[in-house]
């Protein structure tokens, strides 16, 4: 069947921005019932190719060809009419829309200059059948969480009656439920005969879904072969053209230094009556499902959102802070998950960045220390490998740079508590490693680390302990010996263990 | 963050070059336009827009928009004769006084922004209403003169040959040139300006940044209406209302971005200028009021289409 | 049977956020009704909406801005230069036909070309018709320098007589909107201000959508300067000023929120509503037009900040 002709097809095509080259003469086959995988790191270069496929963006050199017929000024809605259909990787949805006008919308049926609402009400019905979304169709998008959000995203596409999928990162914010959906589905459009692109940074599911593979590294195409018979340590070796064996740096023994967290009967968010310690010198996971209060977790202890506990210390606080600000006085530090939103100012300078939370205390006599600014921000440029000039705006950074400049903001504070909020989400292996041996470092020079992850192999080889969260409550906390994969996801999921073993 | 700043300064450069391009061309095509005198006068009124603008800029770069300076002004101007005593020689109560409260005024601003969420539009819109009927309340509706004698001086005195108002615009100039560069504070306008989740989550007091500058933005208001009063000898209610547009256009002709995060009172300064100098210019063309509306509109609108190739994100 | 009722139920659900609003404006037309029994007569109605009614036809103008998250403050100037064309032209050499199109083409002429510089040369557009307010006002006492013209005084008689013609006119307005929005260009209207890039990818297509939006909000707020003419029976070059603030405060209180998206035509009818009603109780209760200031100020703030507040209450 993957050997009929492409639906769509780049031919060297090559893009450039500011005169950055970030693809270079790259070609890709879209072929029908074949499930194409697209890998590569943070600024490998998809999310180009993938705009360039759907018409978003023209490459500048090269050739997009549709059936077999190069096309020149592809649009989106050209494309859309040709049959390719893209999942953003951002939600493009409105939330004051309901989900059959959103999945409509840019499509909609018309009577007479008018939207067909019947017409819309039977096609979006058929679309969210078959991505299981069972919510009526009216609801407004806005009352829809994050991982149903998807799901309308997906059967957006499929209204579409698409030729070709382009799906990027689909299942980033899905439950381990939806994602089987997703699964399911995207073998039932291969056996339809729609060609798929899948992207993602879960090795296991592109061994387990795909057919065929592309990888890009640095804007040039490094791989494009069959998948049969690779495994996921086999992806590795093409994405990084080495062994993956040492992505966890070895854990060291170290002694148990003074408690630096200790919370009973937390409540922040949507957890509830929770318990954690953690002490100078561990690293301490917080695991279970997406968005199951992991997240408010850390912020409650931030003060970042309102907190109470029967008994708290936390860094130098004997009670939950009232605001970062205190947080910080504290000796705590927070690094967002969502870096662009949430960590970084992208439009000022790595040199802005690096020295806004600690201005303040590097002033003197209330004015700017230019000197010690420049100082500090040498030596953190340094540490961090950055290269090039400090004053250019952040956003110029490839993503696993931002992430490292939104966690070296904070060592000039020297905090004694981090709490990290998935920092390896979305970045690629290289900056993954960097960022553990970090980890590992900053453990080492005594700090107390909370390390919130939705990668359990992480967790497992990262941490001394790791406390399961579900429904807003800790089930349970695995010690040391008791980590594995299968414990931390059975309890995430709430499988008994002990029932299990009697 | 520097060389963001270095293009700002050019920007506030450009704006430079057009208004001395403007006067000389002026000067040349008519005679008295480029005379000391009228230049020294223009300043002079650059001054209170360039005063206003100055609140106007530090709350438009920490993302916000202040719409109540007119009323500010106004109410400063009625205010200060009542709040000035008669046994006061100095005039310095009357003076602190006003300001006390035109501080306040901003200060109120800030909290019902910052503490009650309300959004800086419909904040500062309603307290320009609210000023507006309070005033009318108090004053009763007619016009107000002042013997008060600091405030006579700010508006007429000329020592060195050079106004007080300038003089007292430049002062406040570099301050507010040095609260933004030179100080953590100002950085951290910068930061709410440009993204005010990652300035909560970095430390940054939001509320107490927000506050300030709102009151800040009062302050000067209030000096500006006080030099206005200074110069008319005279308070009335609507005094203000020309400031509140020339301020916003000052810092937008200025390169400050609408949005906030970016822009610089160096682009302001020249800004406030050039937007009297348009003002001058429509003035000796000596049309209707409707054309020197329409004209000064349009001037504007074509600074800011010119300019607007750089605001672009 | 079940899929034709899919756009009822959407209408429905965009109602629940307005329960609370509308018990407010229900209470406050209670009260205004005990005050003054004379309402409920044809009279009464018919007063009442013609002093509502340009309110209501701004406000509506200012949230179709809001929601593709703009703002327009040249919606006074703008009413101000409808009733100048309208107070010339119609008793002239037009006549009542040439003056309607003439005021009609100025409002669509004005607000596609400040849909234009918003969306194509991507500035600001609270700065854009700021800097557009003054042209406008210009244009307007150009073409009355002072309050004069005249009106025909069957159309007056019409518009702002004793029969509610002008409750008449604000349904079929409101008709209009809701068969627009049945089109996919006024569902446009929500995507393109939530979401551009979004709404761009998904085949949208967002500038036309924006600018046809500025200029049905230019042709409102004119045809409210027209009926501000009539009531009048003269032109007058400013009697549109206070009319800026007024739309975007009770645009507000209906519930449209500056970042675009968010926003609906019965929150605006609602708003409007509310505002004029406290205007007219205050103004019936013997207040100084300068405490209605006072009072104003304080409700528009009250009426933002209540709900946000036990928002937050509500939070720990």
């Amino acid at each position: 069947m993957s050997d009929q002709a492409p639906i769509v097809a780049a031919r060297g095509v090559s893009k450039a921005f500011f005169g950055n080259l970030v693809l270079r003469d790259v070609s890709i086959e879209l072929r029908p019932g074949r499930i194409h995988a697209l890998l590569g790191e943070n600024g490998a270069g998809k999310s180009t190719l993938i705009n360039l496929l759907s018409g978003a963006l023209q490459p500048d050199g090269g050739t997009i060809e549709i059936d077999g017929r190069p096309v020149s000024g592809l649009t989106p809605r050209t494309a859309q009419r040709a049959g390719v259909a893209v999942v953003q990787q951002e939600l493009s949805l409105t939330s004051e829309l309901s989900i059959a006008e959103n999945i409509g919308l840019g499509a909609l049926p018309r009577r007479g200059g008018l939207i067909d609402y019947r017409a819309l009400a039977e096609r979006a019905r058929e679309a969210c059948a078959l991505v299981g979304l069972d919510e009526p169709l009216d609801t407004p998008v806005a009352a829809l969480p994050l991982g149903r959000r998807q799901m309308v995203e997906i059967a957006r596409v499929l209204y579409r009656r698409p030729r070709v999928v382009i799906l990027d990162e689909p299942t980033s914010s899905l439950s381990a439920h939806e994602a089987q959906t997703l699964a399911g589905l995207v073998h039932r459009l291969k056996a339809e005969g729609v060609a798929v692109l899948y992207i993602s940074h879960r090795l296991n599911e592109v061994t387990a879904l795909c057919d065929y593979v592309t990888v890009l590294k640095d804007g040039t195409r490094t791989a494009d072969q069959s998948l049969a018979g690779v495994d996921p340590q086999g992806l590795v070796r093409l994405m990084v053209g080495r062994d993956p064996g040492d992505l966890f740096p070895p854990a060291e023994p170290h002694p148990a230094g003074p408690v630096m967290v200790a919370v009973e009967g937390f409540h922040a968010g949507q957890i509830r009556d929770a318990a954690l310690t953690v002490r100078a010198g561990e690293i301490v996971g917080l695991g279970g499902l997406v968005g199951q209060g992991q997240e408010d977790f850390l912020l409650g202890l931030y003060g970042a959102i309102p907190a109470r506990a029967a008994s708290a210390k936390v860094g130098g606080l004997a009670r939950c802070p009232a605001s970062v600000a205190e947080a910080n006085a504290a000796g705590l530090a927070y690094i967002p998950a969502d870096r662009k939103r949430e960590g970084l100012f992208l439009t000022h300078s790595i040199a802005f960045n690096l020295v806004l939370p600690t201005l303040g205390a590097m002033a003197r006599r209330g004015l700017r220390d230019r000197g010690a600014e420049s100082a500090t921000i040498a030596r953190l440029v340094g540490q961090l490998g950055i290269r090039g000039d400090v004053r250019r705006p952040v956003q110029a950074l490839s993503g696993g740079n931002q992430q490292k400049v939104a966690l070296a903001k904070w060592m000039p504070a020297q905090p004694q508590v981090l709490l990290l909020n998935d920092p390896t989400r979305g970045v690629d292996i290289e900056t993954k490693r960097e960022i553990y041996l970090m980890l590992r470092g900053l453990a080492r020079e005594g700090k107390a680390i909370i390390l919130l992850s939705s990668d359990t192999p992480e967790l497992v080889h990262l941490c001394d302990r790791v406390a399961v969260v579900r429904e807003g409550r800790v089930v349970t906390t695995l010690e040391r010996d008791a980590l594995s994969e299968e414990a931390i996801v059975g309890a995430a999921m709430g499988v008994d263990r002990q029932a299990e073993a009697a | 963050m520097s060389r963001v700043m270095t293009l700002l300064r050019h920007r506030a450069m450009l704006t430079l070059l057009v208004v001395i391009a403007v006067w000389v061309v002026a000067g040349f095509a008519r005679d008295g336009f480029a005379s000391y005198g009228h230049l020294r006068y223009l300043l002079e009124l650059a001054a209170v827009i360039g005063l206003v603008a100055a609140g106007q800029t530090l709350v438009v770069i920490g993302g916000g928009i202040d719409l109540s300076v007119a009323a500010v002004i106004t109410v400063s101007a009625i205010a200060l004769p009542l709040l000035s005593p008669a046994g006061d020689p100095t005039g310095i109560v009357g003076f602190v006084a006003t300001l006390a409260l035109a501080g306040f005024i901003g200060f109120l601003n800030g909290a019902g922004i910052a503490a009650l969420r309300i959004h800086p539009l419909i904040m500062t819109l309603a307290m320009a209403t609210f000023l507006q009927g309070l005033l009318v309340l108090i004053a009763g509706g007619s016009a107000v003169s002042t013997d008060n004698p600091l405030v006579v001086w700010l508006g007429s005195a000329r020592p060195a040959g050079i106004p007080a108002g300038i003089m007292v615009w430049v002062v406040v100039s570099l301050a507010v040139l040095v609260y933004l560069h030179r100080t953590p504070g100002g950085a951290r306008i910068y930061a709410i300006g440009t993204n005010p989740l990652a300035a909560e989550l970095s430390g940054v007091r939001i509320g107490r940044v927000t506050m300030r500058l709102y009151a800040l933005s009062g302050l000067f208001a209030g000096l500006a209406g006080i030099l206005v009063l200074g110069m008319n000898r005279q308070g009335y209610v609507g005094i203000g209302d020309p400031y509140l547009l020339s301020s916003i256009a000052a810092v937008v002709l200025g390169g400050t971005s609408i949005l906030g995060g970016a822009g610089t009172y160096f682009g302001t300064i020249p800004g406030s200028i050039l937007l009297v100098t348009i003002t001058a210019l429509i003035t000796v063309v000596n049309a209707s009021p409707g054309w020197r509306s329409i004209l000064f509109g349009t001037l504007v609108l074509v600074l800011l289409l010119l300019a607007g190739r750089e605001q672009r994100r | 049977m079940r899929a034709s009722a899919l756009y009822w139920r959407i209408q429905r659900r965009r109602n629940r956020g307005l329960t609370g609003l509308f018990l407010v404006v229900l209470a406050f037309l209670v009260l205004y009704v005990i005050q003054f029994p004379g309402l409920l007569t044809i009279t009464g109605i018919s007063k009442f909406t013609q002093n509502w009614f340009p309110l209501a036809l701004v406000t509506m103008a200012q949230v179709i801005l809001m929601l593709t998250g703009g703002i327009s403050l040249a919606i006074g100037p703008l009413v101000s230069l409808g009733a100048v064309i309208a107070a010339t032209t119609m008793t002239g050499t037009l006549g009542v036909g040439g003056g309607f199109l003439a005021v009609c083409a100025a409002g669509l002429g004005v607000g596609a070309a400040f849909g234009a510089i918003v969306t194509l040369v991507r500035l600001p557009a609270i700065v854009v018709t700021l800097a557009g307010s003054f042209i406008i006002a210009g244009a307007a006492l150009l073409i009355l320098e002072r309050p004069g013209g005249s009106m025909p005084v069957w159309l007056s008689d019409l518009l702002a007589g004793n029969t509610p013609t002008a409750l008449g006119l604000l349904v079929l307005i409101l008709i209009g909107w809701k068969l627009y929005l049945k089109t996919p260009w006024g569902l446009g209207i929500y995507a393109a201000g939530e979401n551009p890039v979004a709404a761009f990818r998904a085949g949208v297509p967002v500038h036309q959508v924006k600018i046809a939006a500025y200029a049905i909000s230019g042709l409102l707020t004119a045809l409210a300067g027209l009926f501000v003419a009539a009531q009048t029976g003269s032109g007058d070059p400013v009697i549109g000023t206070p009319l800026t603030l007024n739309s975007i405060a009770a645009a507000v209180l209906g519930g449209a929120g500056f970042l675009g998206g968010t926003g609906t035509m019965r929150g605006a009818i609602l708003g409007s509503i509310l505002l004029s009603v406290m205007i007219n109780v205050m103004f019936f209760l013997g207040f100084d037009p300068m405490v209605q200031y006072v009072a104003q100020g304080l409700i528009i703030v009250g009426a933002v900040a209540l709900p946000q507040m036990s928002r937050l209450w509500r939070r720990p």
